[in-house]
């Protein structure tokens, strides 16, 4: 004979955190909600003092995040996180092997998850939430809050505004206050634009798998270059594919063209 | 010697003249920039307030509440509704309102403030308080809104014990002056910074009132943040 089984909630929303509890009462009546937390801080306390054999732990609370509260529990209970919309976290939780749920949490939903639940209680099935997808979906949130790069650059002359694709651009090279962006519109033709916004926060902006800053003064996509020839003081000169400018590469910025 | 004292001066002065050439050059060049970065400067605000969207993450967990209270057969579940279609209402994209009144503003605010509410009821007080004749008042959209919005999501929410929001208006020779402060987390324990959102809310203040607005955030003791926001006191035209 199994123990009865006991649940943690944790929602930072008392309406909701009430509301789950109704729900799972309707869904799942032999279950006891033991517990309830206010945040991941909570989430841990309770945990700790009540040893609940389920947890339902909602993504984002003050404080200390569902995620990490979860990180905590391991596999000392079964995890079903709780989320509003949050397209990288529900992809997140898709690809593994998590549960979740979404709010507003729907009826038959609810009771898919009770299902899965009651099931491995019975057989005694170990908790699935290995410390590697928690850390894998704690990065996925992190990313949905770190700024996309860069995808174009505005640059205007007189009345009209032109978008520049970053793929597009050769290089971007500093000149006094302002940046010249050296690109190719689409039919190939070698174009100059410039800007006002400085390289420094320009560079900053853009994918680094791309770009790299060669030089104080120039940063160079990557797949434009065609051969970067060594100079004497340990500098080279980059030679861009069908263009003539050659740029500088000076010694700090060397070490990212040496011979595999 | 004597070729040397003829065309000296000639020389320097051709230096000079090609100099102020050069220097006409760069001025004409920095004009140019100057003007066609404020025109994309107005077309890139009016695309960003275009583009301003409710955020999903926002709207479901609220939508959760309201299911929540009418699952639940509470009352105030249609006072909530109307507090949330409001704020909807507003902050749907207007194409055509470039301005309203400060009356408007308070309205979307209270609504916006009166949704939290109901999802935060132990963590979020807050009050508002206007001085007498500032309600007909000019005030580009979403200017107070932005800025609540801001105390809630990086002061409010991530704090565990919450704290309050006040909004404070005064008329003062000719301007208004409005303050929103809250008691949250502060600036440095979010360490994201007041982003986009006060970015695209300074020039949306450029282009309505050019150089006679000013936006000053600052840090309160013992932790909250404190926006103030001065603007001329404009009656919006009949």
């Amino acid at each position: 004979m199994q123990p009865a089984p006991t649940a943690l909630i944790a929602e930072d929303e008392p309406l909701l955190r009430e509301s789950l509890e109704r729900q799972l009462t309707e869904a799942w009546p032999e279950l006891t909600v033991v517990a309830r937390a206010r945040n991941g801080r909570e989430a841990i306390d309770q945990f700790d003092r009540m040893h609940p054999s389920v947890c339902f732990l909602d993504v984002h609370m003050p404080g200390v995040t569902g995620i990490e509260a979860a990180r905590h529990i391991g596999h000392r209970a079964h995890l079903v996180f709780v989320t509003a919309f949050d397209q990288y976290a529900v992809q997140a939780f898709a690809q593994g092997v998590l549960d979740y749920l979404v709010k507003p949490v729907d009826a038959a939903r609810l009771a898919q998850t009770v299902a899965r639940l009651q099931e491995r209680l019975r057989d005694a099935t170990a908790a699935v939430n290995t410390d590697a997808l928690l850390l894998k979906l704690a990065a996925a949130l992190e990313r949905r809050e770190a700024p996309a790069p860069l995808r174009w650059i505005r640059a205007s002359v007189g009345q009209t505004v032109t978008l520049i694709p970053v793929e597009q651009i050769d290089f971007l090279r500093a000149e006094e206050k302002y940046t010249v962006v050296a690109w190719r519109d689409d039919s190939s033709e070698q174009r100059e634009a410039v800007i006002r916004t400085p390289l420094k926060e320009l560079a900053a902006q853009l994918d680094a798998a791309q770009f790299a800053q060669v030089h104080r003064s120039v940063v160079v996509n990557l797949s434009s270059i065609a051969r970067v020839v060594r100079r004497p003081n340990e500098t080279a000169d980059s030679h861009l594919k069908g263009r003539g400018e050659v740029l500088p590469v000076s010694r700090s910025f060397l070490h990212l063209f040496r011979q595999m | 010697m004597f070729a040397g004292i003829l065309f000296g001066p000639w020389i320097a002065v051709g230096a000079l003249v090609r100099q102020r050439d050069t220097f006409a050059r760069d001025q004409a060049t920095a004009f140019a920039l100057e003007r066609s970065e404020l025109e994309r400067k107005a077309l890139d605000a009016r695309f960003r307030l275009l583009q301003a969207q409710v955020e999903p993450h926002f709207l479901f967990n609220t939508l959760a509440n309201v299911q929540a209270l009418v699952d639940a057969g509470a009352p105030q579940a249609s006072k909530v509704l109307t507090s949330l279609i409001a704020y909807l209402r507003a902050a749907v994209p207007r194409l055509h309102e470039t301005t309203t009144t400060l009356r408007q503003e308070l309205e979307l605010v209270r609504a916006y403030l009166e949704v939290m509410h109901m999802r935060m009821p132990d963590r979020l007080v807050f009050s508002m308080h206007s001085d007498p004749g500032m309600l007909e008042l000019q005030c580009p959209p979403m200017t107070l809104l932005t800025l609540v919005e801001n105390a809630v999501r990086h002061g409010i929410d991530p704090s565990e014990t919450g704290g309050s929001i006040d909004i404070d208006l005064k008329l003062a020779s000719g301007r208004c002056l409005a303050s929103v402060t809250d008691t949250g987390v502060g600036l440095r324990a979010t360490g994201t910074g007041l982003g986009t959102g006060l970015a695209a809310l300074r020039e949306r203040l450029q282009l309505a009132f050019g150089s006679e607005a000013q936006l000053r955030v600052s840090e309160i003791v013992p932790h909250g943040v404190r926006a103030e926001l001065s603007f001329p006191a404009r009656k919006t035209p009949a």
